[in-house]
């Protein structure tokens, strides 16, 4: 999909390393870090009292990477990529986007960045789709017929080929997310900021949306995006790395299989058997495990004989030792799957941690 | 029976299908929840100081200008033409608040607030809700109207004797022609319904417009026949008539005069107060039956093209 | 590859440095794009033709025939006439600049503006140049036919200052939209409100239909901070050379020089305050506020 692919040159006139505004200075070798913040704090004075909406957040996002928060309504999800995208100032603390400080610098940011939030209702509606995407790409300076050709290109990439000339006000909540998130992709930024961009979307133009960050991430290497969402399969689905966030405080960070880990001490699988000799008692007796126990039946033909059997080990090392002795029970193993605990799972034990503790 | 709280069916009896063909004596309350919530709109955004401002500088302002424009002529003095003016333009204020009414609560609903189409598929009347919440911005012209009145009373000469105001003619006329005015405003209401959002101004220009065959602020009999025939069926022109002749009992009149068309086919030389209200109800008649015909259809056109939840910004 | 090879930059910190070609022509390619809504949409729904053209000659008209109630001299006329079509720009101001932020907040425009590159400025001069369609073709046809059907009777003997003095006007006006663009912002409600007291009181104040000269040290005052006074001023006396005014404004040379003073001072202070409404709005979390 070549539209994916940078197309800097058709943005921006041909540039020489001393053509810049005085009084800059770069940096000679580039930082890593996309996002980076330190003790940021946010409180809105609101009546009757004020509310802390970020409460000391510290954040660090590689250049490349595929971030996710991940948090309940009024987390502060919202709040921390306004900040980022400097819409709002911190109360305190620093974040900076590729070493420019949201605070001071920025015009810069602005130039590098895109956003796209879900449920966004903006938009002229008594304009088409092309036309509406036009007059951003002006507001990114692209030259105006480059506007025109990178407006189609990014219409037939969305899917939208069919209502380009349709006004924005007839256009469904999907059709209008998937604009909104072409709209996100005029400037091709180097960091994208996805506010729970399926919001209020059916499954199907939800999907759609994730398949379409996907493609865009993928295809060119170094781009980097936040995403905040409190859909947890989404984040599972598509973030490597993800911080989960409550009442403005970040809980935890890691990968999903890390954020899992700290919730599951042990490894549970689930086992379809053709025949079991002494019945799950007999799997209780092999070395790591900890427990084994029937299970309800996968709802397969009645005459099919199986025998369904929930394994808790105490690590994945264990699961040798079961296979070595179903063998020595004359047992075919026909299905074998691991369950593993879901990020829903993972925040409930955070938030409870974390909510006892505040109590106390 | 397990009961769960707030989902069980409320103790005023709940769904009822029947509900709908029931009278509509509910109407009443949801027109007075429309005034209430007029006016809230219209009153919270700033503190009563500066609401006042609001209420006498506009009105004020549109009377200096005439007056002002009368003195550099008439070389100062308060003339009988300078009350004309005066209260003319006072009552103009009411005008345009009153035009712009229905206009600007159909815009702030559907682009603002986007809550027009929740009331739309609400039960109450839509028409009476759309009135109801006008009718602070009606009180708003009404308050800058009797300010200007005053000051004009006070400081610019206008000889109103509170003896001499025939309040049977005034309380009739006053009941009439904000009667009219929302009638009038309806109609811009109804044209709100289907432009863009940038027809803010649309009551302005209506009220502008009006201005100049209504007799505001000259009599009718400068303008040409065509034109004062024009303005002799409108129902503004009746009820600033009306308006005078009660608080200035033989002072000048906006219809008749020399010249005018009124003294051409009557033979009087202005009308009396039995045929000012008798006009201003016939022709009020006549818009009010108009506005609510051209309601309707605007109403059913926005139905069939979707534009009741549009938003049209550009 | 480098930059200077492929014109490519390599890293966001390069892609993020400008150069003042690359800012200045972002911010005239935003002000085209900003207009284009505006000029699309006055084409697609042309209710306006009728509220702002036709009937706004209707309410000139009531000021001329006020004019002739009293039996004024005929240049009285031509005072009106002008009044109303320069009275056109001044709405185009308050409702199509000013106001406009306010209601680009309202429907979640605001915040896609300010996460773009450009300047607000452009975005505001963007709106003004849309709006002048509507404006332009407003202040002709009241020029063109109130004066023909009322027999008005111009005397211009420098058209190249009276020209001139109109184009300041219009710069002056819009850098005063600017500002008030800021504060509208920033109040919210109140201000939309404001758009009110911007219009009668600015009218009496401006002189819209008479010499400002009338009103004293108010209309001194009006000469000095409000371009519309101004401009209208010297544009009365510029368009009737040979008519008696009433003596207590400056020559029009004068007011021009007035007028590119108040076009420095007023785009001077719109970018600031512009930048600091910014700053303020970032800082209490109000460019996202829509209920206020």
């Amino acid at each position: 999909m070549t539209l994916f692919h940078g197309v800097k040159n058709a943005c921006y006139p041909a540039k020489l390393l001393n053509d810049r505004l005085p009084g800059i200075s770069m940096p000679t070798t580039p930082v890593a870090s996309a996002i980076e913040a330190r003790g940021l704090r946010r409180i809105y004075k609101v009546k009757p009292a004020p509310v802390v909406a970020l409460d000391g957040v510290d954040l660090d996002v590689a250049s490349g990477e595929f971030f996710g928060l991940l948090g309940p309504n009024g987390a502060g999800k919202t709040t921390l990529i306004k900040i980022l995208t400097t819409l709002l100032l911190p109360s305190e603390g620093t974040a900076r986007i590729f070493g420019f400080d949201v605070a001071r610098e920025e015009k810069r940011i602005r130039r590098i960045m895109n956003m796209v939030a879900g449920g966004e209702q903006s938009g002229y509606g008594i304009l088409t789709v092309r036309e509406q995407l036009w007059m951003f790409s002006q507001f990114y300076g692209l030259p105006r017929a480059d506007g025109w050709r990178r407006v189609d290109e990014l219409i037939d990439a969305v899917g939208m080929g069919d209502e380009r000339l349709q006004r924005v006000s007839t256009l469904s909540t999907g059709q209008r997310q998937k604009m909104n998130f072409a709209r996100g992709l005029l400037n091709d930024p180097w960091i994208l900021f996805l506010d729970e961009p399926t919001l209020g979307l059916d499954v199907a133009a939800a999907r759609q949306v994730r398949e379409l960050v996907t493609a865009w991430k993928a295809a060119v290497p170094g781009r980097t995006v936040l995403l905040t969402t409190h859909y947890m399969a989404e984040a599972d689905e598509l973030c490597e790395r993800i911080a989960i966030v409550d009442r403005g405080r970040i809980l935890a960070i890691g990968t999903p299989a890390e954020l899992k880990k700290r919730v599951q001490r042990e490894s549970i699988f689930r086992l379809e058997l053709d025949r079991l000799e002494g019945g799950p008692a007999a799997l209780a007796r092999v070395p790591g495990v900890v427990s084994a126990a029937p299970t309800a039946g996968d709802g397969g033909p009645v005459d099919r004989q199986t025998v369904a059997v929930n394994l808790v080990l105490v690590d994945d090392g264990a699961l040798g030792g079961v296979v070595g002795a179903l063998g020595d029970l004359g047992s075919h193993i026909l299905a074998l799957r691991k369950s593993e605990p879901s990020l829903e799972d993972v925040f409930v034990e955070l938030v409870g941690r974390g909510f006892e503790a505040e109590v106390a | 029976m397990t009961t769960t709280g707030g989902l069980d069916a409320p103790a005023w009896g709940g769904f009822d299908p029947a509900r709908a063909e029931r009278d509509r004596s509910g109407r009443w309350p949801a027109f007075l929840t429309s005034v209430r919530l007029g006016w809230q709109v219209e009153a919270n955004w700033t503190d009563p100081f500066l609401f006042f401002i609001y209420s006498v500088a506009k009105p004020l302002s549109a009377t200096l200008i005439l007056v002002v424009m009368i003195d550099i002529i008439s070389g100062g003095g308060a003339g009988p033409y300078r009350a004309f003016v005066v209260v003319g333009t006072a009552l103009w204020s009411i005008v345009l608040s009153g035009l712009s009414g229905l206009a600007w609560t159909i815009l702030d609903d559907r682009e603002r607030y986007r809550m027009l189409k929740y009331v739309y598929v609400s039960p109450s009347d839509f028409l009476m809700h759309l009135v109801g919440r006008s009718i602070a911005r009606l009180a708003v012209g009404v308050m800058g109207a009797i300010i200007t009145i005053i000051i004009g009373v006070l400081l610019l000469g206008v000889p109103i004797s509170l003896e001499k105001v025939d309040v049977p003619l005034l309380l009739a006329d006053i009941v009439g022609g904000l009667w009219v005015i929302l009638a009038i405003g309806t109609v811009l209401g109804a044209v709100s319904l289907q432009t863009r959002q940038e027809s803010w101004q649309y009551p302005e220009a209506m009220a502008g417009a009006l201005f100049l065959i209504s007799g505001a602020v000259f009599p009718l009999s400068v303008l040409p026949a065509p034109m004062q025939a024009v303005g002799l069926a409108g129902p503004l022109t009746w009820w600033i008539e009306g308006f005078r002749h009660a608080v200035f009992p033989g002072g000048p009149s906006g219809v008749g005069g020399p010249g005018s068309v009124w003294e051409g086919v009557t033979g009087t030389a202005a009308p009396d107060p039995a045929i000012i209200v008798g006009a201003l109800l016939a022709t009020g008649a006549l818009v009010t039956l108009a506005a609510i015909g051209v309601f309707r259809v605007s109403e059913r056109r926005a139905k069939e093209r979707g534009l009741l939840d549009q938003t049209t910004g550009s | 590859m480098s930059v200077v090879e492929t014109g490519r930059p390599t890293t966001p910190q390069e892609d993020a440095d400008w150069s003042t070609s690359q800012v200045v022509l972002t911010n005239l390619r935003a002000i085209g794009g900003r207009a284009y809504p505006r000029i699309t949409g006055l084409m697609r729904e042309k209710s306006w033709v009728f509220f702002e053209i036709l009937l706004p000659l209707l309410a000139t008209s009531a000021f001329v025939f006020v004019y002739r109630a009293l039996q004024a001299p005929a240049q009285y006329i031509g005072f009106v006439v002008i009044g109303g079509a320069m009275v056109a720009f001044w709405l185009n101001v308050i409702w199509m600049m000013a106001s406009q932020l306010w209601w680009e907040k309202s429907q979640g425009n605001l915040e896609l503006y300010f996460a773009a590159p450009m300047s607000i400025m452009s975005v505001l001069f963007g709106m003004a140049v849309g709006g002048m369609v509507m404006s332009s073709s407003r202040a002709v046809v009241v020029l063109a036919v109130a004066s023909v059907v009322y027999d008005v009777q111009f005397a211009v003997d420098q058209w190249a200052l009276l020209l001139a003095v109109f184009f300041l006007t219009l710069a002056a006006l819009y850098g005063l939209g600017m500002m008030l663009a800021s504060l509208f912002v920033m109040w919210g409600r109140e201000a939309f409100h404001l758009t009110q007291l911007l219009t009668e009181p600015i009218y009496f104040v401006s002189g819209l239909n008479f010499p400002v000269a009338r009103l004293g040290i108010l209309g001194s005052l009006a000469l000095g901070t409000i371009p519309l006074a101004v401009g209208l001023d010297a544009m009365r006396q510029l368009a009737f050379a040979t008519a008696a005014f009433p003596v207590g404004t400056p020559e029009p040379a004068v007011e021009a020089l007035i007028l590119v003073a108040m076009t420095i001072a007023f785009l001077g202070a719109s970018r600031l305050m512009l930048a600091t409404m910014e700053r303020l709005a970032r800082k209490e979390g109000r460019l996202s506020v829509r209920w206020q």
